[in-house]
């Protein structure tokens, strides 16, 4: 999996999607014209509000569009080389791309081995998943002492390692994160960051979809901002973290104080009344 | 390497060995102590219902999908054994072998449906099952006698040697039921074997991990459609053998015993017993199989019970069978949610932390 670490510059990214179009139900547009690039051994974060179309893209990318009756309606996208679209997500696992569902999705009645067991479903090889178990069990251990236990019955941050290490299992070459951080302590979301950190340190390319941005901003390579379905803005994560209407919308540093970037448009109607307001006119200014 | 697999072998601690090796010698030697016409034939549904909760079990407990359809598959093993066993006299293991396999096809029919159907949906299309082989056993004559049944005394029930109708081993003579006895519970444990290797294998944890979350399990690279239309095929072929044997030793197959209270009795089986654990349907299908015939034995004894209304009484037999497997159903959801099984367990463990706290 490192074996294409050192010449990423020049190699073809991981993951590329091209001019993506997907629609729900063949009427609702989820995501339009969207295209992105993960570079071979980098993290890339997806940043947007709630319905921009951050989980949309990534159940095009895992093969579960068709799970929520939505499909790709134009473009395309490739892994290392090799189309994926339209592939059924078991295809797209052994294909090399492992998911962390939002909200963890663990295997409640099975124990953590048995959970890691299936997480290694798609390999065949008994010794290369025994070595990912060991490691797997090296990077949590908080887990690892309670490996013989049902995972339905842990706290949430260890139900999410459960759900890293479940994904880790399969041995991805991409690494496709929704939400790791949503719903946990603070300190719980910096041990998230951490092994997200030292996954990416051993090759494996990371996607991730974030809320959390600053979180997300600190640990990615690059970052992409989607909006109503379309990609507002691009970049090094440390030029959309110096970005101000980033730092205004997903940050919590504006000027406008911490606002909820769960809801881009109240925000800019904020500040925008707020600019009015200042100019002294009834006018609404422009966003 | 550092995985522990204790908990993929069969059976992990030597506990476990000689409690499983005391439960067969019991099993064995249980003809020899008990020959009461009666308590035989106890014993062999019991066997029978095992046979059928295992297989159930594999649908509902391992994949989640619960079925009312099982009463449907087991009636369509009693009419292969009728048909083929007893009017076409195909040897024993062929037409048992015939009846998992059709069992199986009609189940790999039927599956697709649960791709799609999930909860109270996928109970009300089973549930549907039932009805539509009910018609089809009344109406297909030629091969189910119609609305009159079947025979399937002339069934042949010899493997090699040994006629399970009369066998015997030197200075003793077994009668046809403690012979149906050992070939029940025979089939019955190589069903326990063949689930309990699924559980701890590969598809058996892909079986549960549909279960749990079927999205997630989709995620990990595992295909719904095989795993879940498998665990139909499995089931149903199971419950397909087991009706084979049930109507052997009914001796008549007739169209209506198929109907949806058998169906809810299996399902009451595995509850009671222990939902997702193979112990458990053997231990519901001993505990709630013979129920009903056990009562109807004991019911002189209780006062408030009739055989024929105008006697005395309260209650119809039928009537109290069908409301203490209510009772029970609730009381075990209630109470035990997990079952005999997990009893026993909860002995086990308490057992342990007693010795290890001194």
């Amino acid at each position: 999996m490192v074996e294409h670490a050192d010449d990423d510059a020049t190699t073809e990214p991981i993951l590329r999607v091209d001019d993506l179009e997907v629609r729900y139900q063949d009427v609702i547009v989820g995501l339009s014209g969207v295209s992105l690039e993960v570079a071979r051994g980098s993290i890339v974060a997806i940043l947007g509000a709630n319905g921009a179309g951050k989980t949309t893209l990534l159940r095009a990318v895992t093969g579960l569009l068709p799970v929520h009756r939505a499909k790709i309606t134009r473009g395309q996208i490739v892994l290392d080389g090799r189309r994926i679209d339209g592939q059924s997500s078991t295809a797209i696992v052994r294909a090399g791309i492992a998911q962390v569902m939002e909200g963890r999705r663990i295997f409640g009645e099975l124990t953590v081995d048995e959970n890691l067991r299936t997480g290694g479903f798609t390999v065949r090889d008994k010794a290369a998943t025994a070595a990912t178990h060991a490691k797997v069990m090296g990077w949590f251990p908080k887990i690892a002492e309670r490996r013989g236990q049902r995972a339905g019955f842990f706290s949430g941050g260890e139900q999410q390692m459960v759900a890293i290490g479940r994904a880790l299992m399969a041995q991805p070459r991409l690494l496709v994160l929704d939400e790791p951080s949503l719903g946990l302590a603070p300190m719980v979301v910096e041990q998230i960051r951490q092994i997200i950190v030292d996954i990416n340190a051993e090759g494996t390319s990371v996607l991730l979809v974030e809320q959390n941005a600053s979180m997300a901003l600190s640990i990615a390579h690059r970052a992409v901002v989607l909006e109503n379905g379309r990609v507002a803005r691009e970049g090094s994560a440390d030029e959309l973290r110096n970005d101000e209407k980033i730092k205004d919308l997903y940050l919590g540093m504006g000027t406008a104080g911490r606002r909820s970037y769960r809801d881009a448009r109240e925000h800019y109607k904020a500040t925008n009344a707020a600019a009015a307001a200042r100019a002294g006119a009834a006018q609404v200014g422009d966003a | 390497m550092a995985t522990d697999d204790t908990a993929l072998r069969l059976l992990p601690t030597r506990f476990s060995r000689v409690s499983i090796g005391l439960v067969v010698a019991v099993g064995v030697l249980v003809p020899f102590v008990v020959s009461g016409d009666f308590w035989m034939t106890v014993l062999v549904s019991a066997g029978i219902f095992a046979m059928g909760a295992v297989g159930l079990n594999v649908l509902t407990g391992f994949t989640g999908q619960v079925s009312l359809g099982h009463a449907f598959f087991l009636g369509c093993g009693a009419y292969t054994a009728a048909y083929l066993g007893a009017a076409r006299g195909w040897p024993l293991p062929l037409w048992l072998l015939a009846a998992g396999v059709i069992g199986g096809v009609i189940g790999g029919i039927v599956g697709p449906f649960a791709l799609r159907l999930k909860g109270n949906y996928l109970v009300v299309v089973t549930l549907g099952l039932v009805f539509i082989g009910i018609h089809i056993f009344e109406n297909w004559d030629r091969v189910t006698g119609g609305t009159n049944g079947t025979s399937t005394s002339q069934a042949e029930l010899s493997l090699g040697f040994t006629d399970f109708r009369s066998f015997s081993i030197p200075g003793k003579d077994f009668s046809e039921l403690q012979g149906l006895y050992y070939l029940v519970w025979i089939l019955a444990g190589l069903f326990v074997l063949v689930s309990a290797n699924i559980v701890r294998s590969r598809p058996g944890r892909a079986l549960q991990a549909v279960r749990d979350r079927d999205v997630a399990a989709e995620v990990v690279g595992i295909s719904l459609p095989r795993y879940k239309i498998g665990a139909f095929v499995i089931s149903s072929s199971m419950a397909a053998m087991a009706g084979a044997m049930l109507g052997v030793q009914q001796q008549f197959v007739g169209p209506t015993s198929w109907n949806i209270f058998l169906s809810i009795q299996y399902v009451a089986i595995i509850i009671v017993g222990g939902v997702g654990m193979v112990s458990g349907a053997v231990l519901g299908a001993l505990f709630l199989g013979p129920l009903p015939e056990i009562v109807e034995k004991y019911s002189d004894k209780l006062p408030f019970l009739y055989e024929v209304k105008g006697e005395g009484g309260i209650v119809s037999i039928a009537a109290f069978n069908e409301m203490l497997f209510g009772a029970l159903l609730i009381v075990f959801l209630l109470f035990e949610p997990r079952g005999l099984a997990a009893l026993w367990l909860r002995a086990k463990a308490r057992f342990r932390t007693a010795r290890s706290t001194p």
